[in-house]
C-alpha cells in the first residue's frame, strides 16, 4: 500500500498516544475553512512546535530549565518518538544551551516539523488529508478536522485561564503561551476579548521560562522576516542569548 | 532538598532547604498534596534556606497554590534569597501568589 506524505511523516514522527502541546498548537493553527495553517502564523509554526516539544519534555520530567540553561533530568525515552528525537538531540549536545537556543535549533534547523505533526494527527484520525483544487488549476493538500473536538477542548482550556483570575494549570499556561506567541488568539476569540485580556495573557505567559523563550524567538524571527522582506539587514542578538 | 513540616493554628508550614527542581519538586508536591487532601489547605513555604529553584520547582509552587485555593485555603511564601527572588520576579509570581518577607506576614495573609 502506498502511503500519503502525511501518513509517511506521521509514522516516521511518532506513535501518538495522546495529544502533546505540539499537536494541540497545530490543531489551533489550522483554519477551519481552508484546512491549512493560518497564513499569518505559518512563518512561526515550526518555532511553536519546537517550543511545544520542549514544554512536553519538561512536563514529562525529562528536561528542566532555569534562567540560563536547559538541561536533561532523565534521558529515558518518553515513549513518543517525536519527543524522543528531540530528547536524544539534547542529550547528545556536549554544551549546556539555553531554551532559546534549543527552540531555534529544533524549530528552524530541523526540517518540516509542521508536516510531521500534521502526519501524526492524520494517523491518529484527528485530521484527514484531502487534495483540494484552487483557481481551477492548482491543487493543494488540506487537513480538515474530523470532529473538531480537540480544537474545542484546547480553546476551552485557554479560555478558562484567560478569562478567569484563577491560578493557572502549568499545561494550560504553556498552551496559552504557544497560541499567543504564534499569534492565533485573535482567531480564537474576538479582538475585544483579546484586548481586554492582554494584561492577564502577558502575566500568565511570563510564568514559564520556555514560554518566554518561545515568545522571544518568535519575535526575533518575525523581525528578521520583516527585515528580509523590506530589504533591510537585521542585526539580532547573538546565538546563545 | 529537606522539608520539615508543622501545622500551627490550622496553617501547614513547610521549612524547605536546598534546591527545588525536577528531581526534588515531586517530593515537595507530594507532601503538600497530602496536607491539602488531609484537610489543611492553608499552606506557607518558608524558603529562607532554598538556594535554587528551577522551572520545575516553580511549577510545584503554582500547582500547590492552585490546589490550596481549590480547597478553599490559601498559599504564601516568605524568605526568598536573592537568587530565588530574581527567578520569582522574572516569572512575575507576585501576580498569582503572596510573596512576603516573614512568617508573621505570611500568616496574616490567611488572617491567622
Amino acid at each position: 500500500m502506498k502511503l500519503t506524505r502525511a501518513q509517511r511523516l506521521g509514522r516516521e514522527g511518532a506513535i501518538l498516544k495522546q495529544l502533546t502541546l505540539a499537536d494541540e498548537i497545530i490543531v489551533l493553527l489550522l483554519e477551519d475553512s481552508s484546512g491549512a495553517i493560518n497564513p499569518a502564523c505559518a512563518g512561526v509554526a515550526n518555532i511553536a512546535i519546537a517550543g511545544g516539544v520542549l514544554m512536553e519534555l519538561a512536563l514529562l520530567g525529562r528536561i528542566d530549565t532555569d534562567l540560563t540553561s536547559l538541561f536533561i533530568v532523565d534521558p529515558n525515552p518518553a515513549g513518543d518518538e517525536f519527543l524522543d528525537q528531540a530528547l536524544r538531540m539534547i542529550a547528545a549536545e556536549p554544551q549546556k544551551r539555553s531554551s532559546g537556543w534549543w527552540i531555534e535549533r529544533l524549530g528552524l534547523r530541523n526540517g518540516d516539523l509542521v508536516g510531521k505533526v500534521l502526519g501524526r494527527l492524520v494517523e491518529a484520525g484527528i485530521l484527514r488529508s484531502e487534495d483540494r483544487q484552487f483557481l481551477w488549476v492548482f491543487s493543494r493538500r488540506a487537513y480538515p478536522q474530523n470532529s473538531g473536538r480537540e480544537e474545542r477542548e484546547a480553546k476551552a482550556r485557554i479560555a478558562s485561564i484567560v478569562f478567569n483570575d484563577t491560578v493557572p494549570d502549568p499545561r494550560d499556561t504553556l498552551l496559552l503561551s504557544l497560541a499567543d506567541s504564534a499569534g492565533v488568539l485573535d482567531d480564537l476569540f474576538s479582538s475585544k476579548q483579546v484586548s481586554k485580556a492582554s494584561k492577564r495573557v502577558a502575566e500568565v505567559v511570563a510564568l514559564e521560562e520556555i514560554s518566554r523563550s518561545v515568545r522571544a524567538v518568535v519575535s526575533r524571527h518575525r523581525a528578521a522576516l520583516a527585515a528580509a522582506k523590506s530589504g533591510r539587514s537585521w542585526v539580532g542578538p547573538g546565538r546563545d542569548w | 532538598m529537606e522539608v520539615r513540616g508543622e501545622v500551627v493554628d490550622g496553617v501547614a508550614l513547610y521549612r524547605i532547604a536546598g534546591k527545588i527542581d525536577a528531581l526534588t519538586g515531586p517530593d515537595l508536591h507530594s507532601v503538600v498534596s497530602s496536607a491539602i487532601g488531609g484537610g489543611n489547605p492553608r499552606i506557607i513555604f518558608d524558603m529562607r534556606e532554598v538556594t535554587y529553584i528551577s522551572s520545575a520547582g516553580l511549577r510545584v509552587i503554582v500547582l500547590s497554590a492552585k490546589q490550596a485555593k481549590a480547597a478553599n485555603g490559601g498559599f504564601a511564601v516568605f524568605g526568598l534569597q536573592p537568587a530565588v527572588s530574581e527567578v520569582f520576579e522574572v516569572a512575575g509570581f507576585r501576580t498569582i501568589i503572596p510573596i512576603v518577607s516573614s512568617e508573621a506576614d505570611a500568616r496574616s495573609t490567611f488572617g491567622a
